[in-house]
């Protein structure tokens, strides 16, 4: 049995190969971003977009939720925005004469969640237990958020006056952190050139729909894990406990979101097994939110060399297993 | 092609610091070699930046092949040989720039910057002054810190990813300097307690340029280039008392030839030692001599006995050593400042001391004679020429005026100016002429005290000559007719006397009293740098094993065993290190696997150890597309038999496959 040979003979394997292309079609020159937004949304975890305004973070998050044919919301977070705003609200009906529950816009498939750190704490939080425990309690009745189900939240770390910065504690629900960064001279002369993107995205397929992506997510969780592969997941989780420049260590649930990660990457790529390359892939993008220097604020600013530098520290200090 | 244009997208910081550490470790020796040997490797190195800036190509493999070996051949036309301390360096500075020209790979520049290191390595032979230490110190720093950011550039691993960046600057230099305080305590133990080998290991021909101090002829003249040096002959310090400024006779070199111009030591055959009787307390002293690359070692005149077993003790009272002084070397001597030798002059001696020039200065020859007539005795001769020196006007000079074809005549009657060189000589003609046997003893007069570290220092701005006569029942005397014609230089240096004498530089340091007084500071650090870590011989480990306890005559084995136990400790180490930390030992894979890596690796494909194998496929792709077809199957396998599902029933199969197919592969290295 040949682990890497062109695995996912099915359908939905080729399916995800042409929501890259489309997704790469309408994000300029950002494979590998692209490709990690939808690792993450295949490892079922919800995904935050930080960098600058006017990079693509919506567009792409538009274009995710297309591609993917997956119904989806938007939300601007504002200072002012209540939690009643985005879960929804009981309202008396005159003519039922009873209380009825009016869904919020979290109640869709994609919600994309824009300038997430706007909001005040109080709603923030609601609209991460709702992540979390993908259901939501309103009075005494709980809701259950359709699956799949995919928070996209994006947050600009540079203009911090008014802003409630996510805790830690918080920043752990997204499976990924993602930094977009500037495009290059070729790809930004191509933007130049043909204006806005988001044009380009009503005229995207919809390449998968609600069943292919709940059976994709469900393929990755099949994606093998050896023995040798946990042995280096569980080296490198044990160097960030031990390193004396970091605050915390990484906990057990970031290493499962790893794995699962590494597992809808290596799939991605056509493999039916993680290597550690995968997991190498990955790292930056899962770990570098939950690590906080001692010495160096938690935001290393957009497009700078230093993005991800202890994600690419502990990669070089840990030996691949052989 | 594509090869190169590969190596041009990686970072070009790793090449800038081998480029930095290789053109640091050339202008160390820019001294030692010809202006054009430092010029050609300085512009090669520039050629291969201006090449990493696209602002020129790099040479192909057959112009650097013609390059190299024109470049040895040059290094032949100009020293006649390749082996040797200059030549070997100046092949080393040139092939490292020329190797520079072809770094591609992470191998090369750690080639580079080894023949850097090797390159300190040879300076340390030239120079090992305390003054070049923070220099030696500042380029292993400077090698250690590119060796970091080699080995640490992410941009040569060819990561899966898009590579981040390396370490910063301040990280490296940090590293660097972390690491060589790692190697402190290693190195101090080495230092310590390393067997040394009793003589001198380090011993090396020495150039014709490294010539310092006292020659081995007097032409009455060259003192002047000596005296213009303020460079320390030695130190000496005393058990009690120094001796007064008037004793102060530092005896080197005896000549006892001379030709009209020029005196040499000559054919002087030694024949037996005179027996001497001290008059005088003798001074107890210890002597710390800078290398001259001459054989003479230095001592208070007259030494009573050789103060070591490697130097010959000659009739003439000189020290003449078997080695050349190659490096500092320090001696304990017992001196007598007044002497007597009862016993007759040797036929044999007294037949070569009083041996005339062959230029004939006449004039001298006849006054000479008329003098001794005169005065009717030896003593009374030797006084009468004295007092001829001390009333006919003449006058000292470091400047005279240049002698005539006679000139002992020249000088004795016409222009009466000269310094210590033309007065011993002039005198012992006279002697001789007079038929007393008399010879020109060269050496230093003088020394300056330093309070702080309490030894006198002697420069070669001291130097001076010198007559020795020989008078019956007293043996050889020593006179000074420059003290008669100049009584301060007893007491004061040439320094002091002729100011315009010496170089502007050292004429200011004395201008000032805190700037001599730093200056005594400086001395007296060196003194100890020479005296402690430079003159740490087989004799003083001995002594340090000595105090430590370890007088067992096997001290010799024990020094062996601590080396070994060194060597053992080191390849525990790296062999710690290449485990990594705690890992189980390799599996039948594993081991394969390793075999694989270490096949490529000899071709220059080493891998990192956290890149994983496609990754490691990918980079071979890109560096050596040749090998592509043969590998990336060979790592594909790898990695399906690693981190694959288990197949149980085909699983041992498939294993032996991979090793035989590792077992038959074979890379070649490098293609253009």
């Amino acid at each position: 049995m040949n682990a890497n040979a062109a695995a996912a003979p099915d359908r939905d394997g080729a399916a995800l190969q042409r929501a890259l292309a489309a997704l790469e079609s309408v994000v300029l020159g950002k494979p590998r971003q692209v490709r990690l937004c939808l690792t993450c949304l295949l490892a079922r975890g919800h995904l935050l977009i930080e960098d600058i305004p006017g990079v693509g973070k919506t567009t792409l998050a538009h274009a995710l939720a297309r591609v993917l044919g997956l119904a989806w919301q938007r939300v601007q977070f504002t200072s002012d925005l209540l939690p009643a705003d985005i879960i929804g609200v009981s309202i008396f009906d005159r003519a039922s004469q009873q209380f009825k529950f009016r869904q919020g816009p979290i109640f869709t498939q994609l919600l994309l969640a824009d300038e997430v750190n706007r909001a005040s704490p109080r709603t923030q939080s609601a609209l991460l237990e709702a992540m979390e425990e993908r259901q939501v309690s309103v009075d005494v009745t709980t809701h259950r958020l359709p699956e799949p189900f995919f928070v996209v939240a994006t947050q600009n770390p540079q203009e911090q006056l008014g802003t409630f910065p996510l805790p830690e504690s918080q920043l752990d629900r997204f499976l990924m952190r993602v930094m977009l960064g500037y495009p290059d001279a070729a790809h930004e002369r191509e933007l130049l050139r043909t204006g806005d993107r988001r044009d380009l995205i009503p005229g995207l397929e919809p390449v998968l729909g609600p069943e292919a992506v709940i059976r994709a997510q469900q393929l990755v969780r099949t994606t093998h894990v050896s023995e040798p592969l946990l042995d280096y997941a569980q080296a490198l989780i044990a160097r960030t406990r031990d390193r004396s420049d970091l605050k915390l260590g990484l906990s057990p649930r970031a290493g499962q979101g790893l794995i699962r990660c590494a597992q809808a990457w290596a799939r991605l790529a056509g493999r039916s097994a993680v290597l550690p390359e995968d997991v190498q892939a990955v790292l930056p993008a899962v770990v570098a939110h939950r690590l906080e220097r001692r010495d160096a604020g938690q935001f290393d600013s957009p497009g700078s060399g230093a993005r991800g530098n202890t994600a690419e520290e502990l990669i070089r200090t840990v030996p691949v297993p052989t | 092609m594509s090869a190169a244009r590969a190596a041009a997208q990686t970072s070009r910081s790793p090449l800038l610091w081998s480029c930095a550490a290789s053109a640091a470790a050339i202008l160390l020796h820019a001294v030692q070699v010809s202006v054009w040997i430092t010029l050609t490797a300085l512009g090669l190195i520039g050629w291969r930046l201006a090449a990493a800036i696209g602002a020129a190509r790099l040479p192909g493999g057959a112009l650097r092949i013609t390059l190299g070996l024109a470049l040895v051949a040059g290094v032949f036309a100009q020293f006649h040989t390749l082996n040797g301390l200059v030549p070997g360096t100046a092949m080393l500075m040139l092939m490292i720039a020329i190797k520079l020209l072809e770094t591609r790979t992470r191998r090369d520049q750690y080639v580079v910057i080894g023949g850097a290191l090797f390159l300190l390595l040879a300076a340390c032979l030239y120079g090992q002054a305390l003054l070049w230490m923070p220099l030696y110190g500042a380029q292993a720093l400077l090698c250690c810190s590119a060796l970091a950011v080699v080995a640490y550039e992410p941009a040569m691993d060819e990561g899966y990813f898009p590579a981040p960046a390396g370490l910063r600057t301040r990280e490296v230099i940090a590293l660097a300097g972390r690491t060589l305080l790692y190697a402190m305590p290693l190195a101090i133990p080495l230092f310590l307690f390393f067997p040394r080998l009793p003589g001198h290991f380090w011993a090396l021909p020495a150039g014709n340029d490294a010539m310092t101090g006292l020659g081995d002829t007097l032409t009455p003249g060259s003192i002047t280039r000596l005296t213009s040096s303020y460079a320390i002959a030695f130190r000496a310090r005393f058990e009690g008392r120094p001796p007064p400024p008037a004793e102060r006779y530092w005896r080197g070199p005896v000549l006892h030839e001379f030709d009209g111009a020029t005196w040499t030591a000559g054919r002087y055959t030694p024949i037996g030692v005179q027996r001497l009787e001290c008059l005088s307390t003798p001074y107890r002293y210890r002597i710390y001599l800078e290398p001259t690359f001459r054989h003479w070692w230095l001592a208070l005149d007259t030494v009573m006995r050789a103060p070591s077993a490697d130097v010959r003790y000659t009739d003439d009272d000189q020290l003449i050593a078997a080695q050349p002084v190659s490096q500092p070397l320090n001696y304990h001597a017992i001196s007598c400042t007044q002497t007597r030798s009862s016993a007759p002059l040797f036929f044999a001696a007294r037949l070569a001391d009083t041996q005339l020039a062959a230029a004939p200065n006449p004039r001298t020859r006849a006054f000479a004679v008329q003098l001794r007539r005169r005065a009717g005795s030896d003593v009374a001769y030797v006084q009468a020429a004295l007092t001829f020196l001390h009333t006919g006007g003449f006058s000292y000079s470091l400047t005279p005026p240049p002698l005539g074809s006679d000139p002992v005549d020249d000088f004795l009657f016409n222009t009466r100016t000269g310094f210590c060189g033309h007065y011993a000589s002039a005198f012992v003609d006279m002697m001789r002429a007079g038929g007393v046997p008399a010879r020109v003893v060269t050496g230093y007069l003088g020394g300056q005290w330093n309070p702080y570290d309490h030894t006198l220092i002697v420069r070669q701005s001291d130097a001076h000559a010198w007559a020795e006569v020989w008078l019956d029942g007293r043996g050889w005397t020593r006179v000074d007719p420059t003290a008669v014609v100049e009584p301060e230089r007893l007491y004061r240096g040439i320094l002091d006397l002729l100011p315009n004498a010496v170089s502007t530089p050292a004429r200011l340091l004395h201008a000032w009293p805190w700037l001599s007084s730093a200056l005594e500071r400086w001395d007296a650090l060196n003194g100890w740098w020479n005296e402690r870590v430079i003159g740490f011989n087989y004799r003083s480990q001995l002594d340090l094993l000595g105090a430590l306890g370890l007088r067992s005559p096997e001290l010799r084995d024990a020094g062996w065993v601590f080396g070994a136990a060194l060597l053992a400790w080191l390849a525990w180490i790296s062999w710690q290190l290449r485990q990594g930390t705690g890992a189980a030992p390799p599996d039948r894979l594993g081991r394969a696997y390793a075999k694989l890596c270490r096949k490529l690796a000899r071709a220059g494909l080493q891998r990192p150890p956290h890149q994983g194998p496609l990754a490691y496929a990918q980079t071979i792709t890109r560096y050596r597309p040749d090998l592509a077809a043969q590998v990336r199957p060979l790592l594909q396998h790898y990695a399906d038999l690693r981190f694959g599902p288990p197949s149980p029933p085909t699983s041992d199969r498939d294993l032996r496959t991979f090793e035989r197919a590792v077992a038959r592969l074979s890379v070649r290295r490098g293609a253009g």
